[in-house]
């Protein structure tokens, strides 16, 4: 879950009345452009990104205007552009128009929770608007600070001393930049980044720091999120359809991130155990459809209700059911196996069969008794399949389930589907 | 802030040595101890730990206790109750949920100063919690395990602490030795332990880290604790993507490190943890370097590639840690704690190939599993056939569904369609045994089947003839005839069904026909030997030598049959009928496709449909020995169903010509599905009998049931089609109905009756009156189109075609439905449906007989419903053994509040 730009930035910085350029979203009438260009001379044509998109400047993705018709032909070519950073990919759904900021001093400023400190950790630098990490380490301050009494003034005024600031930024940075504790901490964010913040003078000189981007992470474990009434499709490009769904489940008694590998993918793996999943993601590679972790024994119904949602997107193109996790530690294998059997004999029963093989490699309390209601299930279903007690290595049971795969895709699924009276052009 | 623990160290860490972070000193109180999860995980712990648990708490359940094999551990609305109640403790454990647990550690570290430890097993805590809670811990100079870890156990001090490190049995995986285990993921804290296991590695202190971004007992800190433990030589690793935990440390003993989570760097998109948005340098490869740095080594150890040098190794695959973890103590002159336990080769513990030939790599053997659950599966495995679950089957079916597209039903997943295209005999058995028989077994249900039919002598054969003389419909007649093969008249061939089952089911049997299969092994008591042996009584029956022989010169082959043969004495009808049935089941029931139940009711299902075909003929025609003039010999080694089913309606054996139709009729007619009423008949009939106490439910009353649930409007309304045709044929002259060149012209003889329709409907539209409908044409979900078609009158037309098959009857309804729509009868084509292909088959039939005067109109009206009750007596039979597997007593009802009272 996370958030860039100024379109929202702005708004949610506003909650701590932290300067931002004035700015104009996509739908802006030439009107309203105009009157902008009037006023400040200088905007900005940034493209509108969902996510976390990153050095867009970098890209060549911001744009500059003086006037209405280079504002327009701006907004023409970055209204969809595309974005690539690493494996990374964006493409851009409208532009903000905003209002350039004349500034001498530029600040990079961020907070997040630095591993190395264990606690709310700020950057912050005078040599804002380039690359964080291209600057030399003295001119940048990493600071934690102490999560229950948050970042302080004097906090802010130790790191700008440190790496020898400019003396007329640093009494305006001292006072406004607290107030971006409040933001990050009582919002449920993980990670704010203004880069840049540009200093304008104003009346008698006296600079204001004026955000000039935007970045954010959200928690989405924490509630407080819902304070700031963003709409959920801001987020809707991080998750597919399936996603959304199974994601509507989550809670913390079982089931954590879920995401789609690869939609074309022939092995349907719901994985229990955070490791489990790592390990069966890797092997699998390409042949997986989604990665999950369903451990930390989630109820019957709930493990159902995730296992139906599974089936349904994808049961259809998967040769492979594979029910995968080490020696379960307290997830009961009866009540998850059941429910993942009767999810699957409810869609036999809705949708019709389809050629399926299963294969399990599980431990943990209850085993036999999960195996042998699962088995009853695939056996009235009329399926194969092969179940592994914990005393397999695990990989070995993922690359024996890419084994079968295989088997499926040369023949084995028209097989399957001749044993279930299948036609050939319906499996 | 922090208060100061062990010196040096720039933050607060109390824990010095591995040794002190799970021991038998530690007292524990777990808040939110009656939670799901801590009333499953406490007590194990509790017990194994030697009873560490003072209290828990559980607001608003104060007085209440956990009860554990080691004891009950008291409950208190809060930890102030507990230590006012006297109970000490240094270390807490929070199961609470993720909201409550910032304020869980607040309690916990407020109220009680004697607080050293606390383990966090809550998952998804927010960030902005664990901020806090690591200052607080800091502040306080409190040690914090977690969160969303499973806790920390120590195979020397036999503690565990927190989650369920080990599962349900603790014993099983922390073995005593000299490995020290730190790990992200908590189930695979257990299944390290478990692997090293194989390579005789035991363990000292495993710690579930958990993963969250705030990882409050983390790698650095072990690291340290790890050093100073004199019982850990080495240290296995296990650590995934995200943070700098991993990084910078200086290892002072040897170390096997497991990275894994490549895939997440490839994927096109930021997944949620630590460091994702910056996407800087966390990643697994960023940590295969630190570890390989740290260890001075240049690659991943794999089986093939075994890097290693006396500090570590790196590996990708928890597999490969025994194996690194050996060699790297080899290097460090250090031997396994014990011999190994076990290996971690594939073992499939149970398997079902379902008939398939799977190739070696895919059909691995099963292996015997270890104890005890090996015995738990070989348990499983004395269960005979499948279970199935017993719900409220109103309207609802196991065995039959109708695609509200197609309005094709499927029985058992063939669709009826396909079923029309298959032998008869390989149908009968379907309803019960889920399959389609194979050759052998369709030549063992011809003979078990035909030896039924004929009634002569019976009681049944009375009834049934006094039933038609009555003027009963076909239904009527078949009831009276069913009703009376009741539970006594089957009662002991169930029986020896039920001997065969028992005596062969655990005999390693898998094939049926395997006459070959070494019976030497079955055994069974004089008593039950003799329930397979003709009586006294029955010695006059001639029956079951005519059946055994006909089996033998039609080559079929059973194991059940060789062993009864050997039995020493004459075999009763009953006994064969049992072994043909077990013949036919015991694929199914081997592969749990069906139930037991199913497979022991079987004859009982064949039994029905012997007599109930032979009570359609009347009785002048059984004669001993001989069926409307048919030998027994004849009858018993060469006929098909079809065979008896034609002779039934028409008095004759059918030609291959002949057959064809009828066989395609019956399979259209098996079924549409748990709404029919001729199936809520059957099911109702179950559900009465009470399908929980399945001995008590009469089969023969279920079909009596289907059968009362058939009549002029379900079943023989089939006669309306064959008399519109009738009509339009009359007085041309067709003598040949599958003769293309019959000489008529066909599109005139539509247009005709298509104009006058027209005219009819005019008129009957200015009298408004209702414009009687055209049976055969139109139907309700197939409409609305330019030109329309049922699916399924198109399917059989298609299979005619192919087969160079003409049907005048059927070529004169295609012109029928475009002339309608020429004429302006119709305002668009309407489709030919699925009852104008039933009457023009049939029609065809039974032609030659009609217009030589053998046949009247009331017996192709009878025929008509005769042969819609054969094919639904195979359906019927399905949902009856469906209901009955699956349903509850009196499940068929329908509430009062759902009823209407109309007036």
């Amino acid at each position: 879950m996370q958030l860039n730009g100024l379109l929202h930035g702005a708004r949610l910085l506003s909650h701590v009345d932290f300067p931002t350029p004035e700015v104009l979203g996509p739908d802006a009438s030439e009107d309203a452009i105009q009157n902008l260009i009037d006023r400040h001379g200088l905007v900005f044509i940034k493209p509108v990104f969902r996510g976390g998109v990153g050095k867009k400047g970098k890209a060549g993705l911001v744009g500059k205007a003086r006037t209405l018709k280079e504002a327009l032909a701006e907004k023409e070519r970055l209204y969809f552009c595309e974005h690539r950073h690493g494996n990374a990919y964006a493409k851009a759904n409208g532009v903000t128009f905003e209002a350039g900021v004349p500034a001498e001093e530029e600040v990079y400023f961020s907070i997040t929770d630095d591993t190395r400190f264990r606690a709310p950790t700020m950057t912050l630098t005078h040599r804002g608007g380039m690359d964080i990490e291209e600057l030399p380490k003295s001119d940048v301050a990493t600071v934690p600070f102490e999560a229950l009494t948050g970042l302080k003034a004097f906090v802010v005024a130790n790191a700008l001393s440190d790496i020898g600031a400019p003396k007329e930024i640093i009494s305006p940075l001292v006072q406004h930049l607290p107030k971006l504790w409040e933001l990050v901490h009582h919002y449920g964010m993980t990670t704010l980044e203004l880069n840049p913040i540009r200093m304008r003078p104003g009346s008698g000189g006296r600079l204001t720091p004026v955000a000039c981007d935007f970045k954010c992470g959200f928690d989405r474990d924490d509630p407080r999120v819902g304070r700031l009434g963003l709409p959920s499709q801001l987020f809707a490009s991080d998750v597919s359809a399936f996603e959304q769904e199974v994601n509507q489940l989550r809670t913390h008694q079982g089931q954590s991130d879920v995401f789609v590998i690869n939609e074309k993918g022939t092995i349907l793996a719901p994985t229990f155990g955070g490791g489990a999943n790592s390990l069966v993601t890797e092997v699998l590679g390409e042949a997986a459809i989604i990665s999950s972790d369903f451990g930390g024994n989630p109820p019957y119904e709930k493990m159902k209700a995730v296992a139906s949602i599974c089936y349904r997107h994808f049961l259809k193109q998967t040769n492979v059911l594979f029910i995968i996790g080490g020696k379960s530690n307290n997830t009961d294998i009866l009540e998850t196996f059941r429910g993942m059997g009767d999810a699957l004999r409810e869609h036999f029963a809705a949708n019709g069969p389809t050629p399926l093989y299963v294969v399990v490699g599980r431990g943990g309390p209850n085993l036999v008794r999960g195996m042998g209601n699962l088995a009853e299930t695939l056996e009235s279903l009329g399926l194969p399949y092969r179940f592994f007690g914990f005393d397999s290595a695990i990989s070995e049971v993922v690359n024996y389930a890419k084994r079968v795969d295989e088997w499926m895709r040369k023949g084995g699924r028209e097989e399957i589907a001749a044993t279930l009276g299948l036609k050939a052009a319906a499996a | 802030m922090f208060h100061q623990g062990i010196q040096g160290i720039p933050y607060y860490l109390g824990v010095r040595s591995l040794g002190e972070i799970a021991t038998r000193e530690d007292r524990v109180c777990v808040l939110n101890v009656m939670g799901g999860e801590s009333r499953q995980v406490t007590p194990t712990s509790h017990a194994f730990s030697g009873g560490n648990v003072v209290f828990g708490t559980s607001p608003g359940r104060a007085g209440q206790v956990l009860r554990t094999p080691a004891g009950d551990i008291p409950v208190f609305n809060n930890v102030r109750e507990g230590l006012a109640a006297g109970h000490a403790f240094n270390t807490g454990v929070v199961y609470l949920p993720p909201s409550g647990v910032r304020d869980g550690v607040a309690e916990l570290i407020r109220v009680n100063p004697g607080l050293r430890k606390i383990v966090i097993i809550t998952e998804k805590i927010a960030v902005h919690d664990a901020r806090e809670i690591r200052a607080m811990a800091q502040g306080n100079g409190i040690d914090i395990i977690g969160g969303n870890c499973l806790g920390v156990a120590d195979s020397w001090n036999r503690v565990r602490i927190g989650g369920a490190l080990g599962g349900d049995h603790p014993e099983e995986s922390l073995l005593k030795g000299s490995v020290a285990i730190f790990s992200n993921s908590g189930g695979f804290t257990t299944t390290i332990a478990q692997y090293l296991g194989t390579a005789g590695w035991g363990t000292t202190t495993l710690v579930s880290s958990g993963k969250d971004l705030y990882i409050h007992y983390a790698c650095p800190d072990f690291a340290r604790a790890f050093a100073a433990d004199d019982r850990s030589k080495a240290a296995v690793l296990y650590a995934e993507p995200g943070g700098y935990y991993e990084q910078g440390i200086e290892w002072t003993k040897p170390v096997v490190a497991c990275v894994v989570g490549r895939w997440k760097s490839k994927l096109t998109r930021a997944v949620g943890h630590a460091g994702a948005m910056a996407g800087s340098g966390d990643k697994a490869e960023d940590k295969e370097r630190w570890f390989m740095q740290a260890f001075g080594v240049e690659g991943i150890f794999t089986p093939e590639n075994p890097v290693v040098s006396a500090k570590g190794a790196v590996v990708t695959n928890i597999a490969d840690i025994p194996a690194a973890l050996t060699a790297v103590m080899r290097l460090n002159g250090m031997a396994p704690d014990f011999a190994p336990r076990g290996d971690l080769a594939l073992k499939p513990w149970v398997a079902n190939d379902q008939g398939l030939r799977l190739p070696g790599e895919v059909g691995l053997p099963v292996v015997t599993a270890p104890e005890p659950y090996g015995g738990q599966i070989a348990a499983l495995g004395r269960q005979v056939g499948a279970v199935v679950a017993r719900q409220n089957m109103k309207d609802k079916s196991g065995a039959s569904v109708m695609d509200p597209k197609t309005q094709v039903t499927s029985v058992h997943g063939h669709e009826v369609l396909d079923l029309a295209l298959l032998p008869l005999e390989a149908c009968f058995a379907l309803p019960l045994v889920h399959e389609i028989a194979s050759e052998n077994d369709r030549v063992m249900l011809d003979v078990a089947v035909a030896a039924e039919v004929n009634l002569v002598g019976d009681p049944i054969l009375v009834a049934a003839d006094a039933a038609r003389d009555a003027g009963n419909a076909p239904n009527a007649v078949m009831a009276t005839a069913a009703a009376i093969v009741g539970p006594k008249r089957v009662e002991r061939v169930l029986a020896c069904t039920r001997a065969l089952i028992d005596a062969f089911a655990h005999s390693g049997l898998r094939r049926a026909r395997d006459e070959a299969f070494d019976t030497s092994g079955v055994v069974m008591d004089a008593a039950t030997r003799a329930l397979f042996l003709a009586t006294p009584e029955e010695a006059g029956d001639p029956r079951p030598e005519a059946m055994l022989a006909a089996i033998e010169a039609r080559g079929g082959r059973s194991a059940f049959l060789k062993y009864l043969k050997g039995l020493d004495g004459r075999l009763s009808r009953d006994a064969i009928l049992a072994a043909t049935a077990t013949t036919i089941a015991w694929g199914p029931l081997m592969r749990k496709r069906i139930s037991r139940l199913t497979a022991e009711t079987l004859p009982w299902y064949l039994r029905l449909y012997g007599v109930m075909v032979g009570a359609t003929i009347p009785g002048a025609h059984h004669q001993s020995g001989s069926l409307w003039g048919i030998g027994r010999e004849e009858r018993f080694g060469r006929w098909t169903m079809a065979d008896l089913c034609f002779l039934a309606m028409t008095g004759k054996k059918p030609t291959p010509e002949e057959a064809l139709p009828l066989q395609i009729l019956i399979g259209l007619l098996i079924s549409n599905g748990p709404g029919s009423i001729s199936a809520q008949g059957a099911k109702g009939a179950v559900s009465a009998d009470g399908p929980q106490t399945p001995g008590r439910v009469q089969i023969n009353k279920a079909m009596v049931g289907f059968l009362t649930h058939t009549g002029y409007s379900h079943g023989g309304n089939g006669f309306e089609g064959m008399a519109f045709l009738l009509e339009q044929f009359k007085g041309t002259g067709l003598t040949d109905p599958s003769d293309p060149g019959h000489g008529l012209d066909l599109k005139a003889m539509a247009t005709e009756f298509a104009r006058g329709y027209r005219r009819e409907k005019k008129a009957s539209k200015e009298v408004g009156a209702e414009l009687r409908a055209l049976p055969g044409v139109h139907h309700p979900i197939f409409k609305g189109k330019p030109v329309n078609h049922d699916p399924r009158e198109r399917f059989v037309a298609e299979y005619m075609a192919k087969a160079g098959r003409y049907n005048v009857f059927h070529a004169f309804y295609r012109e029928l439905v475009q002339a309608l729509y020429e004429q302006g009868a119709s305002p668009y084509v309407f489709c030919v449906n699925v009852d104008a292909v039933i009457a023009a088959l049939l029609l065809a039939l039974l032609w030659p007989d009609y217009q030589a005067g053998r046949l009247s109109e009331r017996d192709l009206e009878t025929a008509a419903f005769t042969v819609f009750l054969y094919g639904r007596m195979i359906g019927s039979a399905a949902e009856i053994d469906d209901h009955l597997n699956r349903g509850r007593n009196m499940d068929t009802r329908t509430p009062a509040s759902q009823c209407g009272f109309v007036v």
